[in-house]
């Protein structure tokens, strides 16, 4: 089985975000970046089919000359081989400009499995997987918690995770998509002879001449501010509960 | 359960990617390119999930290091935020400063650059990865491997414990790395170190090492409030006359500051709470005119070793060598140890790739490492402030007055080496410090109201760290009678590791009884190593906790 | 003109269709509701209450159950009839699942996860979070009309949605889907526990903190969350004694959560709490501590003894 796995690089959660003076990007220069971490759990769910079925993990980015870093570490875990659409234009780029991008890296390589994280952390649209899949024409399915492979029919069937408890399997042919829910494994740790073995793997590059344009643009990034006063509830205990469950009820309208 | 480990064998094994770490590295990459020959295996080990991630310094560098190392630096790109064209020193009172006419010349840093040691460390490791060695970040060294007491390499750290010892899942062993010769290059109290020192008596003949913590802020004030390249130290308010100390407010362009408070960790007053002076010396006319209306960004802390030459240890023996920090190679009078962590990392490296070379790392021929520091500028820096620390210890007028002296007659002193003790030995009990008199709340100074804006609480200013750990492991900080923290400790000093942990890491809560009891939030922890140093029952334990884990200083 | 696609499963509707209608009608602009399903007109006549144009009954037996291949030929051929301006779906896990597929279909811009809409027309921008929530955007869609546009559950209020004076008319129309050409075979849903508790599911939370002092107390929280119709969460301190379990922790090492109404009790609100539960639609803290931090996110605050004032609240909740 040939299964790509699209991994975005993102800034670590723990950096502290400034807008930059056009207020159209974060200053991500002095940034520290990282796998995005519900990529990290499409790898994983990649790397266990391939260790099931056999055949090829190629781990895929686009983004900036820096997104090598999540490609050496996904090296590093197990993937086989990597490809890399390099452009700086990507590191801020909208969900139709990705998916192209990574359209035109793993278009030719007839894969039997394209996986993607659910969303990444940073702009969180949620699309890239799926208009990949009709970029491709292939089909998909989204929020994914078991994927059980039938290699030799080209069909898997895959339990997809509904609102509220809710689940649903849904099977489909092969060549398709879906988009990994996090926390449908458990992440290995990468090992100094993954790591050192990473550096002999190819990270092949790939021009991002081919990108399309843009669908979507920030006007204005900024922190968001708690738009209501605070409202202290004041009078004994048994008052001051009346009136927030009376304020909680009729105001908020939360209860 | 047998534990199947995973090995690896190389020739020079460096743990810890510091500058001194980078330094070796680097210097050894260069010794192959001179000497050609059959090129050795050289590994890197980091604790930090990426290299950089755990530096933290102020931090000013003299680039006389840098320039031997990497003479093209400026054209390789070296991340040097400003060149320093004005020093100010000021003495403070609580309301008032007085800056010194002169700077002496020892404070004088022209020359030098402010720069930051994250990003600093992080472009070494790319010189060092482009040299075709392996950096493995991530990956803690737990304990030295011997044959006999012969360093033979280290293993690391297992990966994916529970939090009561249970192997998760993910679990994966430790690895066991042996090396013709270790490099220890874990910066400041390397827990590896502290045990080599312990088991192989390396500090025989020498003075107690004394540490201070550094607490530092990151801040963006506006632009046209002070310009790049300037470099303040202030003495001093907030700290009494026996407290070694002072803060330090460094500018870069943009109105990047870094500002920061060192305080010796050989204070008396048990009551002493490094991070409230740190509070205290921002909200001083000289911290809160440049400060307020800016924006803190990142914070963290670190100890750093002060004692000096005195009370560097061995630093060669059968198989291993300690170079940097870890050692003990800082300037603690001119505040720098950067370009010191450099130059003892690379003469550690010849003197390895000689051992190598010539199938020989006994301690008799790595001890080439003390000859190369003997003959180095190092020796001729640190010499001659030998004895400082030692005089600030009979306060800080005494101390000024034999840094005067200690020019005229090079650092000699009627007694020298200056006798010393370890910090924590000089930490007083409240009975004895306070004769008695129950110690009021001020006790310690004017209060301050943390507003979050110019001051912080400790657990606010652990989230600017970035510090996070995987939550599913065991406390990586090992109290081994937590009975003395409800009881003696309390009593007598009045828990004082919830006042010198930067991190809120310490804290003693209700016990449900009517007492206290000490509860360790060990996931707070940024690695600084204060409470190692400073506890006075010296039951704390620092060990590294899950490999990648620890805090995130971009920037600092 | 805007187009609301309203989402239903097995003949319900998903209630955040009136949610996505209040935010069209607010955008202004006269409204068709399209519904896409097999059987649809009970939903139809439903929705032909609001105060909308008129209700396109989107049908095709090969939309039930739902899939997105079906979804997306469905609604590629109805909006590309209908030439709206502006697309709006509820930003649901079944939207997730096909609305990016089908602006890729259309060659239109797609914008997910929106709180808002500001402006009107070529101007319009639309606010969505980014970077988990610690930053907002003003986002504009780029190229020709129509834009897809979801919005995030509970950002606009169902029942601000306006009723029309009469009906809307409803109107049937057969849908262009050749089930053939659907690729995913759905089996029934299911419920499952999940092993994780996933409280960025949950509408209400009732987080507890240091303030409830025991073990023995959490009980207490429990039977306000009962009364409340929430689910119970912590911050740090409480997780780290084993009060509670880890996957009920709230904040920077715990979940991040947005719900609807979020209940602080004993909560100091230190800022590793606060990151994981500001985006909380209303915030309501009980804290001895005049000076608690929390006090300073909370849309509302009660300064007193949480062991007096959460039993006088479930008594007052249990009264009705």
């Amino acid at each position: 089985m040939k299964i790509a796995v699209c991994v975005k690089q993102v800034v670590t959660r723990e950096w502290p975000i400034r807008v930059n003076e056009q207020k159209t990007w974060i200053r991500d220069q002095d940034a520290s970046f990282e796998l995005n971490e519900p990529d990290a759990y499409a790898l994983e769910e990649a790397l266990r089919l391939k260790e099931k079925h056999g055949g090829e993990v190629v781990v895929c980015s686009a983004g900036p000359a820096r997104a090598a870093q999540v490609l050496r570490e996904a090296l590093a875990r197990g993937a086989d081989r990597a490809i890399h659409v390099e452009s700086d234009a990507l590191g801020s780029a909208d969900a139709f400009q990705l998916a192209g991008a990574l359209a035109v890296a793993i278009r030719d390589e007839a894969f039997d499995l394209v996986l993607t994280g659910l969303q990444s952390d940073d702009q969180g649209f949620g699309q890239v997987g799926v208009v990949l899949a009709e970029t491709l024409g292939v089909p998909h399915a989204t929020i994914i918690m078991d994927v059980q492979v039938d290699a030799a029919a080209k069909t898997m069937r895959v339990k997809r995770e509904l609102e509220g408890g809710w689940f649903q399997w849904v099977s489909m042919p092969l060549p398709a998509l879906l988009t990994i829910q996090s926390g449908i494994n458990q992440l290995r740790y990468a090992t100094l002879k993954g790591i050192m073995t990473a550096k002999k793997k190819e990270i092949r590059k790939v021009s991002a001449s081919a990108v399309p344009a843009a669908r979507q643009r920030i006007v204005s990034m900024y922190v968001p501010e708690k738009g209501k006063k605070t409202q202290m509830i004041g009078g004994s205990p048994a008052e001051a509960a009346k009136e927030l469950v009376k304020r909680l009820r009729e105001e908020a309208r939360v209860i | 359960m047998p534990t199947d480990r995973e090995t690896l064998e190389v020739d020079v094994l460096i743990v810890g990617g510091g500058p001194a770490g980078m330094g070796a590295a680097l210097r050894l990459a260069h010794l192959q390119k001179e000497k050609g020959g059959e090129p050795l295996s050289i590994a890197v080990l980091e604790k930090a999930r990426e290299a950089g991630a755990h530096m933290l310094s102020g931090a000013l560098l003299d680039p006389r290091s840098l320039r031997e190392l990497v003479p093209d630096f400026k054209e390789k790109g070296a991340p040097l935020a400003a060149e320093v064209h004005e020093d100010r020193i000021y003495f403070l009172t609580e309301h008032n400063r007085f800056k010194f006419p002169i700077t002496p010349p020892p404070f004088t840093n022209h020359g030098n650059y402010v720069i930051s040691l994250n990003k600093f460390v992080k472009w070494l490791a790319s010189l060092v990865e482009a040299e075709g060695i392996d950096i493995f970040t991530g990956f803690a060294a737990s304990e030295v491997l011997f044959d006999g007491n012969r360093v033979v390499g280290v293993r690391t750290g297992d990966r994916g414990i529970g939090k009561h010892g249970e192997r998760k899942p993910t679990f994966e062993p430790g690895v066991d790395i042996s090396a013709k010769v270790t490099i220890l290059a874990e910066g400041v109290r390397g827990n590896l170190t502290k045990m080599l020192v312990r088991r192989l008596k390396l500090d025989e003949g020498k003075l107690p090492q004394v540490y201070a913590i550094g607490i530092k802020e990151l801040w963006e004030v506006p632009k046209d409030r002070i310009g790049p390249g300037v470099v303040m130290h202030t003495m001093g308010y907030p700290l009494k006359n026996e407290e070694f100390g002072g803060g330090f407010i460094y500018s870069m362009p943009d109105g990047l500051l870094s500002v920061g408070f060192v305080a010796g960790l050989d204070y008396q007053d048990p009551l002493f709470d490094p991070h409230l002076a740190f509070q205290r010396f921002k909200l001083h006319p000289l911290g809160r005119e440049l400060l307020e209306g800016g924006q803190m960004s990142r914070y963290g802390a670190k100890a750093l070793p002060e004692g000096g030459w005195h009370t560097i240890p061995r630093s060669w023996m059968d198989g291993a060598l300690i170079v940097g920090d870890a050692a003990g190679y800082l300037n603690s009078f001119r505040l720098k140890g950067i370009h010191l962590a450099l130059k003892t990392g690379m003469l550690a490296a010849e003197a390895a790739f000689d051992a190598v070379r010539a199938g020989d790392v006994s301690a008799a021929k790595l001890q080439a490492f003390e000859t190369k520091v003997n003959d180095s500028d190092v020796r001729k820096e640190l010499y001659a402030v030998r004895n400082v620390h030692q005089s600030f210890a009979h306060g800080l007028y005494s101390g000024i007055a034999y840094s005067a002296v200690s020019f005229v007659t090079n650092g000699w002193w009627i007694k020298d080496p200056m006798p010393s003790h370890a910090g924590h030995e000089r930490l007083s009990t409240i009975k004895e410090y306070y004769e008695g008199q129950p110690p009021s709340p001020e006790a310690s100074g004017t209060p301050v109201t943390i507003d979050r804006k110019l001051t912080f609480d400790r657990l606010t200013n652990v989230h600017y760290s970035g510090t996070r750990h995987a939550e599913d492991q065991p406390s990586h900080l090992i109290v081994h009678d937590t009975d003395i923290c409800r009881t003696r400790c309390r009593v007598e000093f009045g828990n004082p590791c919830t006042r010198f942990c930067p991190a809120h890491v310490y804290e003693m809560v209700d016990d449900g009884q009517g007492g206290k009891k000490l509860q360790i939030n060990a996931s707070n922890c940024v690695h600084c190593k204060t409470c190692d140093i400073m506890d006075p029952y010296q039951i704390i334990d620092w060990i590294p906790p899950e490999g990648g884990g620890g805090p995130q200083y971009d920037g600092m | 003109m805007i187009v609301v696609v309203a989402e239903q499963r097995e003949g319900k509707l998903n209630r955040a269709t009136w949610e996505t209608l209040a935010a069209a009608q607010q955008a202004g602009g006269p409204i068709t509701v399209v519904v896409p399903g097999a059987l649809v007109a009970g939903i139809a006549g439903e929705l032909a209450a609001a105060d909308v144009k008129e209700i396109l009954a989107l049908e095709s037996p090969a939309l039930e159950p739902y899939t997105p291949d079906g979804y997306v030929a469905a609604l590629a051929g109805s909006i590309g009839e209908l030439a709206p301006a502006l697309v709006l779906l509820p930003h649901t896990y079944q939207t997730r699942d096909f609305a990016p597929a089908l602006a890729a279909r259309l060659e239109r811009a797609i914008v997910t996860d929106c709180v808002a809409i500001k402006g009107d027309g070529s101007s319009r921008t639309y606010v969505r979070p980014m970077f988990q929530g610690k930053l907002s955007a003003d986002v504009a869609a780029e190229g020709p009309a129509p834009h897809l546009v979801t919005i995030q559950i509970g950002a606009y209020r169902a029942d601000a949605a306006k009723r029309g004076a009469s009906a809307a008319p409803v109107r049937t129309v057969a849908a262009k889907v050749d089930a053939a050409a659907i690729r995913q075979k759905p089996e029934a849903p299911f419920k499952e526990a999940k092993q994780a508790v996933d409280l960025s599911q949950a509408e209400r939370i009732v987080a507890v903190g240091r303030g409830i002092k025991g073990q023995e107390h959490i009980a207490l929280a429990e039977k306000l969350a009962k009364a409340l119709g929430a689910e119970v969460a912590a911050s740090r301190p409480i997780c780290d004694s084993g009060w509670l379990p880890m996957d009920r922790q709230i904040g920077s090492s715990g979940q991040t959560v947005a719900p609807k109404l979020y209940f602080a009790l004993g909560i100091s609100g230190a800022i590793q709490h606060v990151v994981g539960m500001k985006g909380s639609r209303t915030i309501a803290a009980v804290n001895k501590d005049a000076e608690a931090p929390i006090f300073e996110v909370a849309d509302y605050g009660i300064v007193g003894d949480l062991f007096e004032v959460v039993p006088a609240m479930i008594a007052e909740l249990e009264k009705s």
